[in-house]
């Protein structure tokens, strides 16, 4: 037993490889191995509405972000399209296409920023994990290529993000990248400045007569969308919006200025599209084998 | 002064294997390879632990590099675990080998300017990891985050292919140590060559299998089952084998009297050789991974937790006589604490690789409470022993001040338990806090004060290590008579 040639062998080749049989090939032959993994651009296929709505939200960093961005139309922009406008059937191939770019980047992102250390994406089917968190899920849920490497995680300091997809606005991730205790106290995840942009923005300040209903500051001013590179850039925007406005809201036109700003970036929002993905994805139905 | 001579086993017909002790296989090792090992696996446990430091600070609200992207937080914290694995531990195994080998063979390695060749490419590849690392290519495999090169799943190169030169590296490390010990002047090998060579194949397709599969081929559930396999081969396939295999040879050459049991350690290599690599997906109990896997995992794992306790047995025996030697012999001391570390590390695995106690602990400060036990306590206290009791004879200078070993051994002991308690405690409390549905925020604001606590226990542990470098530094540099006998335990002996 204590030749070195058994050594190799039997210890160094043969408990390892009869290990990888046992704990390797075995469970990957029953589960993941009977169904083709399916790939991001097929992930992709089915666009959800908070992707749509990052564009609608951030136009700036969104068209400069993916390439097909211009092509893609939100549903604002939708309706001003006859029935039978090309740009309608392009639309969707463009959204298909940038929400492929930004899965993929997103959980890049994800992983570059490791995420994966604190956060974990699978629920166990105890300690009332499934009321905290969710259902438990099927090795099928986790075969695509988003999860290749998997990213399951072993460590909860922050929560399971299994079922993060749709559960809160993309507005409440801007913003807790940017300030997490802000909106989750208590929280210890660092803050992400790097997920964020320097621009000009067109804000809003508040009708000072309606400004004490519900106790709001009169110094308070609101946002609109699009955080822009130059300061010209957002007083066009702002010159737009004015031409823009309804007459009914002319005074409106007044109270919008201009202002330095900060806004997510292309890896926030890819990173917060991928998140707006987890758990939404519904796997092929194995058809039974006859 | 003779050879230790260590009979093997009852095989009249042929001679037994033997540890040359004493200096006549002096020119057979290359020092300065040893020392140079030993000094890069001394400065990255210094980047480890400060990275590790740092990274708790986040915890207690007071990260000093929040707006540095490249030191954030996560990013430290890969730092911290992958500098331990590569950069400390493989360095001072390496170092310790290059030692071992040649006075357990009777034979050079295969090549001294090899020895330098692979001094230098892992240095620079534990450079270049930390490196990819700090600016985001890390691979999202569990202490296998040394970056592929790739973008994540796909073959589009964006850094240097650190996995595969690592893999390469890997190999020429295979071929300086397993020449000598195929060519060994002694016709039985000792224990500590069986656990070698094993563990150098071990290593060179645990990190294959880990660090190409889940990337490449095997998505979610399968891919968890690998990198289960993975992160735990990576401990029980290498680090644990590679630190039994120096303590069968330092613990014997130290207290000058074979090991106890021939046959204990033969029931040791062989099981830890079956049985651990079966263990892996225990990393990822109660998950989508087949039931029949996982049931294979636990039970695996609770025979390698008595099976292994053959091991620690058959070195406490050895002891047997020689008991003050704990007292008088600082390395001993180190190796005979993380004996004990090693056992409770093994029995709490015992316990909670069951689901019954996995329900409560698993996600919890729990693991890295028990991670550390292994890492630090048992592993990195065999290296700083080795190191406490190698290094004088490597520069040739007595220590610069022995007071400062004795204050790096406490610091770090009274350390490693103060944070080994607390994340247990810390993780009990936040398991059964999960479990009745508490909210989030209540379970950080009762974990903080144990974080705040974990933060100070790093701290001295940090401050062991920094007093242990700095005396190594003025070792190497201040002339001092070193008579090699003042660490023996019972210099007459055989």
């Amino acid at each position: 037993m204590d030749r070195f040639t058994n050594v190799i062998l039997f210890a160094g080749l043969g408990c390892f490889g009869f290990s990888f049989l046992m704990s390797g090939v075995y469970p990957y032959l029953i589960t993941d191995g009977l169904v083709p993994e399916t790939s991001i651009v097929e992930l992709a296929k089915d666009v959800s509405v908070e992707f749509k709505e990052l564009k609608a939200s951030y136009p700036v960093a969104f068209g400069q972000s993916y390439p097909t961005a211009g092509a893609a139309l939100t549903l604002e922009e939708l309706a001003g399209l006859a029935e039978d406008d090309p740009r309608r059937a392009a639309s969707e191939s463009a959204w298909q296409d940038a929400y492929a770019v930004a899965l993929r980047d997103g959980r890049d992102a994800y992983i570059a920023e490791v995420c994966f250390h604190c956060h974990t994406q699978y629920v166990r089917p105890v300690a009332n994990e499934s009321l905290r968190f969710g259902p438990v899920l099927a090795p099928a849920n986790d075969n695509n290529a988003l999860q290749r490497p998997m990213l399951w995680g072993t460590r909860r300091v922050g929560p399971d993000l299994t079922h993060e997809g749709r559960l809160r606005s993309n507005d409440w991730h801007v913003a807790h990248f940017f300030n997490p205790p802000d909106t989750s106290p208590g929280s210890v995840m660092p803050r992400f400045p790097w997920f964020f942009r320097d621009g000009w923005q067109v804000r809003r300040s508040i009708d000072p007569g309606k400004a004490d209903r519900g106790g709001i500051d009169e110094g308070r001013s609101y946002p609109t969308p699009g955080v822009f590179e130059t300061k010209a850039e957002a007083e066009a925007e702002m010159a737009r919006l004015k031409e823009t406005l309804p007459s009914a809201l002319s005074g409106e036109k007044e109270r919008l200025f201009v202002e330095a700003a900060k806004g997510p970036n292309g890896t926030a929002l890819s990173i917060i599209a991928y998140l707006q993905w987890m758990g939404t994805w519904v796997p092929p139905v194995r058809e039974p084998t006859p | 002064m003779t050879s230790t001579t260590l009979p093997i086993g009852d095989a009249a017909d042929e001679p037994p294997a033997q540890i040359i002790a004493d200096a006549s296989a002096d020119h057979l090792v290359c020092k300065g390879l040893v020392k140079w090992h030993f000094t890069f696996a001394s400065l990255f446990m210094l980047v480890s632990m400060t990275a590790g430091f740092v990274v708790s600070l986040q915890f207690v609200g007071a990260y000093p590099f929040e707006n540095v992207h490249w030191l954030s937080f996560g990013r430290l914290r890969l730092v911290h675990t992958n500098a331990i694995a590569f950069g400390f531990l493989v360095n001072a195994f390496v170092g310790g080998m290059y030692y071992a080998v040649p006075r357990l063979t009777g034979r050079r390695v295969a090549s001294h300017r090899l020895g330098w060749v692979i001094l230098v490419v892992w240095q620079f590849l534990i450079l270049a990891t930390a490196v990819g690392q700090l600016l985001g290519y890390a691979q999202a495999v569990e202490w296998g985050e040394t970056p592929t090169g790739f973008r994540p799943g796909t073959w589009d190169l964006n850094y240097i292919p650190v996995d595969f030169l690592v893999e390469f590296g890997a190999v020429l490390v295979a071929i300086q140590f397993l020449t000598p010990i195929a060519k060994s002047m002694f016709k039985r090998m000792y224990v500590s060559l069986w656990y070698f060579s094993a563990g150098i194949v071990w290593l060179i397709l645990t990190y294959v299998m880990g660090n190409t599969l889940p990337e490449w081929t095997l998505s979610g559930s399968s891919g968890g089952a690998t990198v289960g396999l993975y992160i735990h081969d990576l401990v029980g396939l290498f680090v644990t084998p590679m630190g039994w295999g120096l303590m069968y040879f330092f613990v014997p050459i130290i207290l000058r009297k074979p090991i106890w049991s021939h046959a204990l350690s033969v029931i040791g290599f062989w099981a830890l050789a079956f049985f651990y690599p079966l263990n892996g997906v225990h990393h990822f109990l109660l998950s989508s991974i087949p039931m029949s896997v996982q049931y294979g995992a636990i039970i695996s794992t609770m025979a390698v937790e008595i099976v292994v306790t053959t091991v620690v047995v058959n070195f406490f025996a050895t002891m047997w006589g020689r008991g003050l030697a704990l007292r008088t012999n600082l390395p001993i001391r180190w190796f005979y604490t993380g004996m004990v570390c090693y056992f409770i590390t093994c029995l709490q695995c015992f316990f909670h690789v069951t689901l019954a106690v996995q329900k409560i602990i698993h996600f919890t400060d729990w693991v890295p409470g028990h991670a550390h036990m292994v890492m630090m306590g048992v592993f990195a206290f065999w290296v700083l022993g080795m190191m406490t009791w190698l290094w004088p004879r490597l520069v040739g200078n007595d220590w610069y001040n022995r007071r400062l070993n004795h204050w790096h051994y406490w610091l770090t002991m009274i350390g490693l338990v103060v944070m080994f308690v607390d994340l247990l405690a810390a993780g009990v409390m936040h398991g059964y806090m999960f479990m009745a549905l508490a909210p989030w925020s209540d379970i950080l604001n009762a974990l903080k004060p144990f974080w705040d606590v974990r933060t100070f226990a790093g701290g001295m542990i940090l401050l062991g290590q920094i007093l242990f470098v700095y005396n190594m530094w003025q070792t190497a540099r201040t002339p001092k008579p070193y008579d090699y006998r003042v660490d023996l335990v019972d210099p007459e002996a055989n």
